[in-house]
């Protein structure tokens, strides 16, 4: 909230560079993590998250790098900068099915960040970097009794956090068709706390898994403008595989059982999905104060077939253990407008449909993803040429969904909901 | 213009944030049946005996009293017990002259000891005594304390009972005079002459639960033998009168029954055998040889030892001397380290002595299969006291059937096994908390089938399994 607060009174006074770079700063050292289908983050500009999310046809600004690189090329100024932050408050209620029992979702801030920052040599030619974090997973439970929630021998908290970089080339042919590729270099970490039922004189087992990772993968993407105001979009970003290696894994139990289970290094296997995205987009009425653009989102989320944890030394307890999850590919549905009002004020509304990927009996508390209908509107002022301050408001609903999750026989009905404003700064010249 | 706009903002993010995204509360409903006064009545399941005595967190945690917790939902009213006020437990085996008091066992670290007695330099967790020699008048007096609460008492659960110290006069009277008396009862029962079952029908119970029946096959099963189980039409007999007397005990109430579980597969007669198998005397030829000659002397020559491996020798409950065969089952009390050093089941290495295993020690295959033939009769007649007088029936034999393979609940694994399996206490027939607290669901679950309730189920992560040293 203070954010707003603060973003009003800086609006309100003329600003200076200083401020903008320390805000900057601030937004990038910042943590990060998560919401949407899976655990994909679908947070990456305040612009395109005001209209939607939608972003694959857009090139106005440098986060193409991210939303379609073949649109980089299009942005028509030789430097644009983008950055900016959402702070998710998430809410959650699972309801135990046949007990009288319910348990919250901790109320905690989640704040999934972007950079972007792209470079004109030519006319033609862009080529830039984006910073985000396109994947994550935050949460904890907590019921009334506090440490005991009813699902913590499954899950008691998670933090999973990727962070991308992505430099990018991007080149148009006679400014109808832009092609560009990006290599993504991801970094994450892993941090899970579990509950072990075992019993001894200073209470329950609990594990602790901790652990970094790093890997590749690829952004690649064509836009075409076909006629004026028309704009069509086809971006592919690749699978990255995240392998966490030896993270740590830390057990307490019971001192006699300390053999069955001995300190340990863990590999923990998580694929983070491809994704295809369609977009179009149509500029019309004075000015082309109008645009109006949809989406249509391929995720590859099948690929999420296990969680795998594989611990390196193995006991009669403890080895290589592969949970289901059988996730299934998903077709996220987007749709956004935006109107300027004028040269200082350009408002924006939108709205999504992202259908859970997570198949009958397998949606459980570690990542209890909904089907969810986000709604969004949003503006950005202007206080001076090329440069904007933007802000959003994004409100999620998942649906109401009652399953029991068949591995560890655990049931109940989730419902989630987020609050997601979010602020950030572009600046073109 | 713009003031408004983040104004508008401001007021949009406040207060979905504050929207809470809420879910219905489980709706609890009786349908109808009355749960104000619930009785139970039983044996040491239904008492919260557990690791081998009474104690106070054990009687907590019994299956009625987590029943009655969750009555409470759809209109229960007030559960006691007659709780024993130590968490050390009582025990009891009776011995010429009285009784012999021991607590509760725990699992505890201890070394393993080669056969001369020396530490092997290795640790086994195993059920122990809590303490070895305990006070045998401190553990009397803690038997025999009056309790806190005046009775009757909700919970007539009494370690030991069958379906005929139902109706035994005096069962609760502690005068040493030869007649039938349990310790468990007399320090609660209203008068030294009444029955369990009196002590029930006086509290008018709108709503009883009666799980009886498992001591008349366990008690012998206990002792090895399948010879002292109660005869069917005996057990028939009793078993109606019961539910006879509940159901008329003035307030017409419902209740719940359940049947016997197949107590050859509780650990206390599956443990053993899982890791010894019946024909684990491996000999080499000439030890085959001797031991050939060592039985002849013993009034048993041709009794054919070879090299390779061969049968235990046991003794059956006439004295005669048998192979062991596949199929029949160690008992939990079969002194392994007699097997391990002194040659149990083949000959001592030290004396010469023949050494076949005691009676008691051992399940025959056919005792087992008597034992199968008579919970089925007895469950039959469960079932048809269900049926015939409309109460719910739990189904206790095929639910533990099923945890043969294993169970999971809330992520938490169970299965049969003695220790590790979650289900058993240290004791290898009683419940653990959450042991109890499954059983509980089950009863819910059948309760809430019959009567068209809505009852919710007990947390079983609110309760804990065995307590690791």
């Amino acid at each position: 909230m203070n954010y707003f607060v603060n973003c009003a009174i800086i609006n309100q006074k003329s600003f200076n560079m200083r401020k903008i770079t320390i805000l900057l700063l601030l937004l990038i050292t910042a943590a990060m993590t998560t919401i949407a289908g899976g655990y994909q983050v679908g947070l990456h500009s305040q612009r395109n998250i005001g209209m939607g999310l939608i972003g694959t046809s857009l090139s106005y600004d440098a986060s193409a790098l991210f939303y379609n690189p073949g649109g980089a090329s299009f942005v028509d100024s030789k430097f644009s900068f983008s950055g900016g932050m959402s702070f998710i408050m998430a809410r959650g209620t699972f309801q135990a099915n046949d007990v009288a029992y319910q348990a919250n979702l901790k109320h905690e801030l989640n704040t999934p960040f972007y950079f972007y920052a792209a470079f004109k040599p030519t006319k033609n030619l862009s080529i830039g970097i984006a910073v985000n974090t396109p994947y994550g997973n935050k949460l904890a439970w907590k019921d009334d009794a506090g440490e005991s929630w009813k699902g913590r021998f499954i899950i008691k908290d998670i933090s999973f956090k990727a962070i991308t970089y992505q430099p990018t080339i991007s080149y148009k042919f006679k400014d109808i068709v832009g092609i560009g590729v990006g290599l993504v270099f991801a970094t994450g970490t892993v941090d899970l706390n579990k509950s072990i039922p075992l019993d001894g004189a200073n209470g329950e087992g609990s594990l602790n898994i901790k652990g970094s990772t790093s890997s590749f993968g690829f952004n690649a993407g064509v836009m075409v403008h076909p006629e004026n105001g028309w704009s069509l979009g086809l971006d592919y970003r690749s699978k990255i595989e995240m392998k966490v290696k030896g993270a740590d894994a830390t057990f307490t139990v019971p001192p006699s059982l300390g053999t069955n289970f001995p300190n340990n290094k863990v590999d923990v296997m998580l694929p983070l999905p491809a994704n295809l995205d369609f977009g179009v987009s149509y500029e019309f009425g004075k000015n082309k104060q109008w645009m109006i653009g949809i989406n249509l989102c391929y995720v590859f989320w099948s690929t999420y077939d296990s969680l795998v944890f594989d611990f390196q030394t193995k006991t009669a307890a403890i080895g290589r253990s592969a949970t289901p999850t059988l996730y299934v590919d998903q077709m996220i549905e987007r749709i956004g407008a935006q109107y300027k009002i004028n040269k200082t004020i350009t408002v924006r509304v939108g709205g999504y449909y992202d259908p859970s990927p997570v198949p009958s009996g397998y949606l459980n508390p570690q990542t209890p993803s909904l089907t969810e209908i986000g709604l969004t509107c949003g503006l950005s002022v202007y206080p001076f040429k090329g440069f904007s301050i933007d802000a959003n408001f994004l409100y999620l609903m998942g649906a109401q969904r009652d399953e029991t999750y068949i591995p560890d026989n655990f049931a109940g009905t989730y419902r989630t909901g987020f609050s997601i404003p979010g602020i950030g700064l572009t600046y073109n010249f | 213009m713009k003031n408004k706009i983040f104004l508008l903002f401001l007021i949009l993010a406040v207060g979905f944030a504050s929207c809470e995204r809420k879910i219905d509360e489980f709706k609890a409903n009786a349908n109808g049946v009355n749960f104000s006064q619930f009785v139970s009545v039983g044996n040491s399941l239904t008492a919260g005996y557990a690791d081998g005595a009474l104690y106070t967190s054990g009687q907590e945690n019994s299956i009625p009293n987590i029943l009655a917790g969750q009555f409470k939902y759809v209109g229960g009213g007030k559960f006691t017990q007659p709780l024993i006020p130590t968490e050390d437990g009582v025990g009891f085996q009776p011995i010429p002259g009285g009784l012999y008091f021991f607590t509760k066992h725990v699992l505890k670290s201890v070394p393993d000891l080669n056969c001369d007695g020396t530490p092997v330099g290795t640790n086994s967790t195993k059920p122990a005594f809590l303490i070895d020699n305990p006070n045998q008048i401190t553990l009397q007096q803690q038997l025999f304390a009056p309790s806190a609460v005046a009775g009757p008492y909700n919970n007539i659960g009494v370690p030991g009972a069958t379906v005929q110290t139902l109706f035994y006069n005096r069962y609760g009277d502690p005068t040493l005079d030869g007649h039938p008396f349990n310790p468990y009862f007399a320090r609660f029962a209203t008068s030294p002459s009444t029955t369990m079952i009196q002590d029930a029908m006086i509290q008018q119970p709108t709503f009883f639960y009666l799980w009886i029946g498992n001591n008349d096959v366990l008690t012998s099963a206990l002792s090895g033998t399948d010879a002292l189980v109660t005869p069917v039409d005996t057990f028939a007999k009793y078993y109606n009168l019961a539910v006879g007397a509940l159901l008329h005990s003035g307030k017409s109430p419902k209740g719940v029954l359940a049947n016997i579980p197949d107590i050859t597969s509780i650990p206390y007669f599956t443990t053993i055998s899982q890791k010894l198998p019946y024909d684990n005397v491996i000999l080499s030829e000439t030890q085959a040889q001797g031991l050939n000659l060592l039985y002849a002397s013993f009034g048993h020559p041709n009794w054919g030892w070879k090299a390779g491996r061969n049968p235990f020798v046991i003794l059956t409950n006439t004295g005669e001397w048998k192979k062991m065969e596949l199929g029949d089952q160690f008992l939990l009390t079969l002194p392994t380290d007699s097997i391990k050093c002194k040659g149990m089941g083949v000959a001592n290495p030290i004396t010469y002595q023949a050494n076949p295993i005691p009676a008691q020690f051992v399940l025959e295959k056919s005792e087992l299969s008597n034992l199968h033939a008579k919970v089925a009769s007895f469950n039959a007649i469960i079932a048809q006291a269900a049926q015939q007088n409309n109460l719910a029936l739990v189904d206790m034999n095929t639910y533990l059937v099923s945890f043969q393979s294993g169970m999971v609940f809330d992520g938490i694994k169970f299965n049969t096994s003695f220790v590790t399996g979650g289900l058993f206490s240290t004791d290898g027939i009683h419940l653990t908390p959450r042991g109890c607290a499954i059983a509980a669901n089950h009863f819910i679950e059948a309760i809430n089938a019959k009567y068209g309730c809505s009852i919710p189920q007990a947390d079983i992560t609110q309760k804990k399994g065995l307590i690791f040293p």
